[in-house]
């Protein structure tokens, strides 16, 4: 594949997860774009053929660098109000029509979890990496990222039975 | 109940594989525990993927505009890497001539020890291109080990056809995870109603898709994604020539592979593809054809410095942060016979000099790139005489000897702006755009500018205005235009300037010029005056409209300066080029004397320009000079055509500014240094027809100058002949000569230049010290200074 399809590919595949990723970190939007269009420009100028085997990896931890850089330099003036849509409960209404009434509370419920956690449920279920990608994106080992999941999910379908239980 | 067993939550998620799967799976079918909490996973996980994916995204202009800048690169990249491959080919081919030769002289074995020892250098330079912010481990890719695990086929597609729509890739590997797990659960009847209801639903989904995975015809996989397909061929009408132009360049490798196996491992010449002009060889400067000024070919130099062998991306030593700089090569010794003319847009910015001043202080190294020496000479005024006449300024040529090579002769360009006193100049209309971001809370960028501006207002003219626009702001118009009189309500505003908020620059650029048209000063100076660190915020894809509001703006009359600030983030060449298309000026402030000297006592210069448009063209005389070459100004050069071009943009020159070029020449009868060309094979050089068709001159050279008045569309040209006579012995050339000469050798060394590095720091100093001049504001004698701290860092003695 040319590099351009990569690209292209890779915009197709992971704006939207990219997006989600750096927006658990910067915590707004806009910050979430610049930080997504900082890690395709540097995409760009790498080798993205040899990079291609390892482009998720790569893109989601390129991201969060970024993400992080942008932290670091708002955070002097954090004291500004938050934007309105910074609130994950706020959705359009197509899409909160289009979400199931479980769809509704497991995000509830992913909102009790760590950002860490979070992190890591996105990474796995929005972009679709595998342990081993995750592991390389986030700078762990493997096994770790089993773990890490492992309890993630424990913890969610804790909270899940909780809800479920009640009446 | 092994609930703990974190094998659950991978095999749910198909990772595990192997032997592990095995044993697994075996446990799995023992315990009906596992096989419920794993059917929990699995629901659990299905919830999860199917939860609607992020509703944010990109804006679709900021993802055209991405799109466009990444492919713009990957090109460029690509022709970085072409040369490498050249290179690498090249050693190739030497190694191969070293193994024809053991073979001819030894026995075959050597063979596989030659062939490795190529692979290895190869390699080293393969390694050399790998990203440097990410070194992967050196495991076997991703993509390779799971090609070897059956379960996760499909994330072995990308290697074997384009990827199908992706949601249905995913899908069918949820598929292909359930029907696994769901073999082990059919005991429990609920479950699998529950789980096959599922799969029917996602099959049903991803049925088309399956059938094109299960066929090999890349043909049949994309009609399997028309949206997709349709996307891609409109992108293609915007880029119509990728390929095209990746053709171009293979075919131009393949031209100088020969080249390269003979032994010369550099790229020779690259091809044309149409919208790359001009092309450099590493080691040879001349531009050969095309413009090559004012930021316009700003890619066709990316592309060259690439295809020298540059890499851009290579952290420079010295370099704090995330600052970035580019310069073409310096500029090499031209034949005066082959390329007569020399032409050039004059350049007034300093910021180069402040810039180095402020890394050198900090005991660093400036990187090569940030060596500009035509700003370095210029830092200094010299006394050059007012402009007799109706001239806007006068124009100064000194010819004496090069100290560092006294068989050349080095001539002296100097321009003097008219001097206008601040009363007599137009008002003023400035409107200052300022970086509010985080950024720019250190002490060496907001507080050092609210002083510096403080110094300017406080020497401001009554009927002058002054507006502050402020960006990353929450609001954009901290100061609507105010007269110079109401001299407390601006400094009030400008006290009251501090960081926060998040607006978005380009917004901000927007409101400062509708500030600045709305308050247009008709016959006086308009002017939007951007104060950053580097970082404008405007979100990284919009430059290109930026450079395009800054090049409609100038036309209507508002032009544009920038003043830099602080270290870390400095986008020297960016800001460069923004300042170059406003027909303003780029300074850097590291000082509270740097930013009175800029906005205080050459205010007049910083913000009134006299003349616009100016351009140098000198004609050499071949009678009398072998060869030249043009100290600094390597991103200024134009093509002869455009000197007579009106339309090409080049620089301006304020009120009371001086400009100052210097040319290295090689008298006639010298050899050029530098390396030799071999002689024409299908034309013999005319060695003596000079003065057939042009009369005999004892001219050295004529300088001609282009200039517009700044409000005028039409040039006027200004012509001096220079007789060859007119050269004096370098200690009794005028002592601004010979300060300049030795800023320019500063320059020079600090840019790595073979040609003065024979000079030492010393003989660089020993000149300083002798023309200090009267020196007012010790600009001069801090230049003394930073020699020391250059000699030092480089490692030489000065101090006998």
């Amino acid at each position: 594949m040319s590099p351009e399809q990569i690209i292209d590919q890779a915009l197709a595949r992971y704006e939207r997860p990219l997006i989600s990723h750096a927006r658990a970190i910067t915590g707004d939007l806009e910050s979430a774009r610049d930080a997504v269009q900082e890690t395709f420009l540097r995409l760009s100028r790498q080798d993205v053929r040899a990079l291609e085997p390892r482009l998720a990896p790569w893109l989601f931890f390129v991201c969060r660098n970024c993400a992080l850089d942008h932290c670091r330099k708002i955070v002097r003036f954090s004291d500004s109000p938050p934007d309105d849509d910074q609130v994950a409960e706020e959705r359009t209404p197509a899409a909160e029509a289009a979400a199931s009434e479980d769809g509704a509370m497991l995000r509830k419920l992913l909102g009790e979890l760590t950002q860490q956690q979070r992190e890591l449920l996105n990474l796995k279920f929005e972009a679709g990496l595998s342990y081993k990608e995750i592991a390389e994106a986030t700078r762990t080992s493997v096994s770790n990222v089993g773990v890490q999941l492992h309890t993630t999910l424990k913890t969610l379908r804790a909270l899940w039975n909780r809800e479920n239980a009640l009446p | 109940m092994k609930t703990e067993d974190f094998r659950l939550t991978a095999y749910a998620l198909g990772q595990l594989h192997g032997p592990e799967r095995d044993a697994f799976e075996k446990e799995l079918a023992a315990s009906e525990d596992l096989q419920k909490e794993l059917a929990e996973i699995i629901a659990l996980s299905q919830a999860l993927t199917d939860l609607p994916p992020g509703e944010d995204t990109l804006t679709d202009d900021q993802r055209i505009s991405l799109r466009d800048e990444c492919l713009k690169n990957t090109r460029i990249a690509r022709r970085q890497l072409i040369t490498r491959r050249v290179a690498i080919g090249s050693i190739a081919a030497l190694a191969a001539c070293l193994v024809v030769a053991v073979i001819l002289s030894d026995s075959g074995t050597k063979y596989v020890t030659v062939v490795n020892g190529s692979k290895a250098k190869v390699a080293v330079i393969e390694e050399f291109k790998t990203d440097q912010e990410f070194t992967p481990p050196a495991a076997p890719s991703p993509t390779q080990a799971l090609l070897a695990s059956s379960t996760d086929r499909q994330l072995a597609m990308p290697n074997t056809s384009i990827v199908p729509d992706e949601s249905g890739r995913e899908q069918l590997q949820r598929v292909d995870q359930l029907k696994r797990a769901n073999e082990y659960l059919r005991n429990s009847a609920d479950l699998e109603r529950q789980l096959q209801g599922r799969i029917a639903q996602l099959q049903t989904a991803s049925a088309p898709i399956a059938q094109n995975l299960d066929s090999s015809s890349k043909t049949r996989l994309v009609s399997a994604e028309p949206a997709d397909t349709i996307r891609r061929t409109e992108v293609n009408k915007q880029n119509p020539q990728p390929y095209a132009d990746d053709s171009a360049l293979h075919a131009a490798v393949k031209v100088n592979a020969p080249a390269a196996s003979a032994g010369e491992s550099r790229v020779v010449a690259a091809t044309a593809p149409a919208e790359y002009q001009v092309y450099r060889q590493a080691g040879d400067a001349r531009v050969v054809g095309g413009s090559f000024a004012g930021g316009t070919t700003d890619q066709s130099n990316w592309a060259s410095r690439q295809l020298a062998g540059w890499d851009g991306y290579s952290t420079t030593p010295g370099v704090s942060g995330n600052e970035s700089y580019e310069l073409p090569p310096e500029n090499t010794f031209v034949s005066a016979l082959e390329v007569p003319l020399s032409t050039f847009s004059i350049d007034v910015d300093t910021a180069s000099y402040s810039n180095i001043r402020r890394m050198l202080l900090a005991d660093q190294r400036p990187p090569v790139d940030a060596v500009r020496v035509e700003e370095m000479i210029n830092y200094f005024t010299y006394d050059y005489p007012q402009p007799k006449g109706d001239s806007p300024f006068s124009v100064n040529v000194e010819v004496s000897r090069a100290p560092w090579a006294p068989q050349h002769e080095l001539v002296r360009i100097g321009l003097k702006g008219r001097e206008i006193a601040a009363e007599d100049r137009g008002p003023a209309n400035l409107v200052f755009l300022i970086d509010v971001s985080g950024s720019m809370n250190s002490n060496d960028k907001l507080p050092l500018l609210k002083r510096s501006l403080d110094a300017m207002v406080k020497n401001l003219q009554p009927d002058d205005r002054v507006a502050i626009v402020v960006y990353a702001g929450a609001s954009g118009l901290v100061l609507p235009s105010t007269p110079g009189k109401d001299r407390q309500r601006i400094l009030e505003a400008l006290g009251s300037l501090q960081s926060g908020g998040g607006t978005n620059g380009a917004a901000g650029i927007q409101l400062a010029y509708n500030v600045a048209r709305e308050n247009f000063a008709k016959g006086g100076n308009n002017r939007v005056i951007l104060c950053t660190d580097g970082d404008f915020n405007v979100g990284v894809t919009n430059q290109n409209d930026l450079v395009a509001m800054i090049e409609r703006e100038r036309a209507s009359g508002v032009f544009l300066s920038v003043l830099g600030f602080g270290t870390g983030n400095l986008k020297d060449s960016t800001m460069e080029k923004l300042a170059d298309k406003g027909n303003g000026n780029y300074a850097y402030i590291d000082s509270f004397s740097e930013g009175r000297k800029v906005l205080v006592d050459q205010m007049n210069s910083t913000i009134f320009t006299i003349a616009k448009d100016v351009k140098i063209q000198i004609e050499f005389n071949p009678a009398k000079v072998a060869g030249y070459r043009l100290i600094g100004y390597e991103n200024r050069l134009l093509a002869k055509e455009d000197f007579n071009n009106d339309k090409k943009d080049a620089g301006e020159i304020g009120a009371g500014h001086t400009v100052t070029a210097l040319y290295e020449i090689v008298p006639a009868g010298q050899p050029l240094p530098g390396p030799s060309v071999d002689p024409l094979k299908y034309q013999t050089a005319p060695m003596a027809p000079i003065t057939a068709t042009a009369p005999p001159s004892s001219d050295l050279l004529t300088v001609k100058l282009r200039y517009k008045a700044p409000d005028g569309d039409k040039s006027q040209l200004l012509s001096l002949p220079i007789p060859a006579d007119s050269e004096v012995a370098f200690d009794k050339a005028s002592s601004d000569f010979q300060f300049a000469t030795a800023v320019a050798a500063f320059g020079l060394k600090l840019r790595g230049s073979d040609t003065v590095a024979d000079f030492s720091w010393n003989n660089i100093q020993s000149i300083a010290r002798k023309n200090l001049g009267d020196d007012s504001g010790s600009y001069r004698a801090e230049f003394l200074t930073l020699l020391e701290k250059a000699s030092r860092l480089s490692g030489e003695n000065s101090s006998h």
